[in-house]
């Protein structure tokens, strides 16, 4: 019987350290394999400094099928403790259901934090006015243009005033190099690349350059909006975009790792990474001597000025529902790292979110991404609001319905519209 | 009286037999179908407010689906795709490979081992394989063969999509409708076919008023099963299309996924799925009384 009793007791305490070993675990999702081992040197430097278990948890690469897993996994309530969201987009509206755990105290009295652009800062901060992800790293995008291909055809290389004059450079284009002028991401099949790569930087320049209100609602129904839509049409009537790639199960392939390298589409919207991972060293189809053939303008406004959009590139947050939010939060913050910035850079090509990455020699040799992120201190940025993940789809629907031609500005404007009500409610859109 | 005690030890114990099934069958088919019910009331989502606070909107997402253009787009690529990869495609070639095989064919082993090849391939693989033959540029296989035809190569999966989904799933669904409608032939008597001959029937009238007439029950229930497991095929076209160019091959399992994963719409999605298990029960129910059976 005492020995029963022992074995028991043993059964027992053996369980517990099991356990409290378990606790000492911090789960990370992450997807993509550059991803991942931008990671590498993080998740080794945090298992010394806090000698814990770092596990890092493989999710789908395609941003569509990691946010399907990760989110039902975070509705299942059995998410790793840290993950990232592809963008901005869907931080509002992860807040709003609860998913993200407040970082705004910790972050704040972290010593990195006075180091980060205001842009980044401000980025994170939701609608409640709570910081819930750690902006670490930006996505800056603007439009590169095939300098060689505009030089043979006699064409201007200037930064395009306005909208007007960036549309008939892209018709100056098609007429005088058959290629077609100007791409910008559209329709269902790019997923929320429509907002994200495209919509929401010429949206900046128009005449209503935000959709969140001053009462947390989305307007949608600005001139702006219209506007912008109204870019897309005349780019698609005209037949200045490629429209039959876009409406593929893989929209972005043909465009910008065929027809771009070939001169046959001579500019696009594409983010700092591009210089490198599309088209320079890194990629499979490189364009020889890119950064003298490529050019890159930022992207107009509607009646002038330029504007340098900042995005958050997979914002880091941590599970409200982790084990131990402390430690988890703690992660948080190496996650934040000027180290781990430069090493997202070198991998993935966005922007450090920090000031400080400048003075980083490894930063310092990526010579394609020093200016961009120095542009970044005049960055301007879309106020979140939730809902931004269904306005993104509403866009991804109203362009793909100019991409087949049935609609035209305003009736995209409708379908952006309706969609946002029909999902959120008639109370969320203004 | 020890007859009816009898009775009863039977019925337990055939019970306490049927009992893991009928838990496994409620577990895993009745209660889904009951919560996916309850889900399409409410407007239950993956992400945002609805996530955290879900709440009952009555007939709300029914009444969305009336006026949901994508909605009835997919119920219309549904049945283009029903209609032509199981109703037609694979049901005609099943029936002609397995009159064949019921001949002495030479090479009938490897005619055969072909045929079931499509099956031993998992859905995704398959997917992949005919996009590296349909994609579009002159190196994938189906431009090479138009080529030497002296004809234009083109993006198949791109020009003819819907088209090229019903091939693919027709060349993956010949096996199964090989098999049950071998089964079917085996059972007709060769006296009856003797019988026709010494009557002087020609091959037309044979296969007109004997095969045909006798088979009737197998292609019904080939018919049935075939035409509700084609409105469910998903992983096939989502590695293929993905439910485009533009909604084009948007079948009703794809646009399920899309709303309840992609726009993350658990209810409407739930909606969606309760109208496509409607309309399978209302085929089986109707593939059921046409074959005059009790089930």
């Amino acid at each position: 019987m005492n020995r029963t009793a022992l074995v028991g007791l043993c059964a027992i305490t053996l369980s517990a350290f099991a356990t409290l070993a378990q606790a000492e675990t911090i789960r990370i999702a992450n997807h993509g394999q550059a991803g991942i081992n931008a990671m590498k040197s993080t998740v080794a430097r945090i298992e010394k400094k806090y000698g814990i278990t770092v596990e890092v948890v493989e999710y789908p690469s395609p941003d569509k099928d990691y946010m399907t897993k990760l989110l039902t996994e975070l509705g299942a309530g059995n998410a790793p403790d840290i993950f990232s969201a592809p963008t901005t987009a869907y931080v509002a509206d992860m807040v709003a259901a609860g998913y993200l755990a407040p970082i705004g105290a910790e972050f704040k009295a972290w010593d990195g934090y006075a180091n980060f652009y205001d842009v980044a800062k401000q980025l994170a901060v939701s609608p409640d006015g709570e910081t819930y992800v750690m902006p670490f790293m930006l996505g800056i995008q603007e439009i590169y243009f095939r300098r060689d291909v505009l030089d043979k055809a006699g064409i201007s290389t200037e930064q395009p005033k306005d909208w007007a004059d960036l549309l008939a450079r892209a018709a100056e284009i098609k007429e005088k190099t058959g290629a077609y002028g100007l791409l910008f991401p559209a329709g269902v099949s790019w997923g929320t690349g429509a907002f994200d790569e495209g919509f929401q930087h010429l949206l900046v320049g128009s005449k209503t350059p935000q959709l969140a209100t001053e009462d947390g609602k989305l307007d949608l129904t600005g001139e702006g909006v219209k506007d912008v839509f109204g870019v897309y049409k005349e780019l698609i009537d005209k037949d200045l975009m490629p429209t039959q790639p876009l409406l593929g199960p893989e929209p972005w392939v043909i465009p910008k790792y065929q027809m771009f390298p070939e001169g046959k589409l001579a500019a696009t919207t594409c983010g700092s990474w591009c210089y490198i991972f599309d088209w320079g060293r890194e990629s499979k189809n490189p364009i020889p001597d890119v950064e003298k053939v490529v050019g890159t303008w930022t992207i107009p406004g509607q009646t002038g000025g330029q504007y340098v959009l900042a995005n958050l590139a997979a914002p880091w947050g941590v599970n409200a529902k982790a084990e131990n939010l402390e430690l988890a939060k703690k992660v948080l913050m190496e996650i934040g790292s000027v180290e781990t910035q430069v090493s997202y850079a070198v991998q993935i090509g966005n922007i450090p979110a920090s000031k400080a990455a400048a003075q980083d020699p490894e930063f310092q040799k990526l010579t394609e991404l020093v200016p961009i992120h120095a542009a970044a201190e005049n960055g301007v940025y879309l106020k979140q609001a939730a809902g931004f993940a269904t306005v993104a789809e509403g866009v991804a629907r109203a362009t793909e319905a100019l991409l087949r031609k049935e609609t035209d500005a305003a009736g995209a404007q409708q379908i952006l519209v309706d969609y946002a009500r029909e999902i959120l409610g008639e109370e969320a859109v203004k | 009286m020890v007859r009816s005690t009898y009775e009863k030890r039977v019925a337990r114990q055939l019970l306490l037999i049927l009992s893991p099934s009928l838990l496994l069958l409620l577990a895993f088919v009745i209660y889904p179908a009951v919560y996916s019910v309850y889900l399409s009331f409410t407007n239950e989502a993956l992400t945002g407010a609805a996530a955290l606070n879900p709440r009952f909107v009555g007939l709300r997402n029914y009444s969305r689906l009336l006026h949901d253009a994508k909605f009835w787009n997919s119920l219309f690529v549904t049945f283009v795709f029903v209609v032509g990869s199981a109703i037609i495609g694979q049901f005609v070639l099943g029936l002609i490979s397995a009159i064949m095989l019921r001949r002495d064919l030479a090479f009938k082993q490897l005619f055969s081992s072909i045929i079931l090849l499509p099956n031993a391939a998992p859905e995704v693989v398959a997917g992949f394989m005919w996009i590296s033959m349909l994609a579009g540029g002159e190196n994938a296989t189906l431009s090479r063969i138009v080529m030497f035809f002296g004809m234009t190569p083109t993006d198949w999966l791109q020009t003819f999509p819907l088209t090229m989904i019903i091939v693919v799933n027709t060349w993956r669904g010949i096996a199964t409708a090989m098999i049950l409608l071998t089964a079917g032939l085996s059972t007709i008597p060769s006296e009856v076919y003797e019988a026709a001959r010494m009557d002087g029937a020609n091959p037309s009238q044979i296969f007109r008023r004997i095969t045909l007439p006798l088979m009737m029950p197998t292609i019904l229930l080939y018919m049935l099963i075939s035409a509700v497991s084609t409105i469910a095929v998903f992983g096939l076209v989502y590695a293929l299309t993905r439910g485009g160019p533009g909604g084009a091959t948007e079948v009703i399992s794809i646009y399920i996924y899309n709303q309840s994963f992609t726009a993350f719409q658990l209810g409407y999605g739930a909606a969606v799925a309760v109208v496509a298990l409607v309309i399978s029960l209302i085929l089986g129910i109707a593939y059921v009384r046409a074959m005059k059976v009790q089930v």
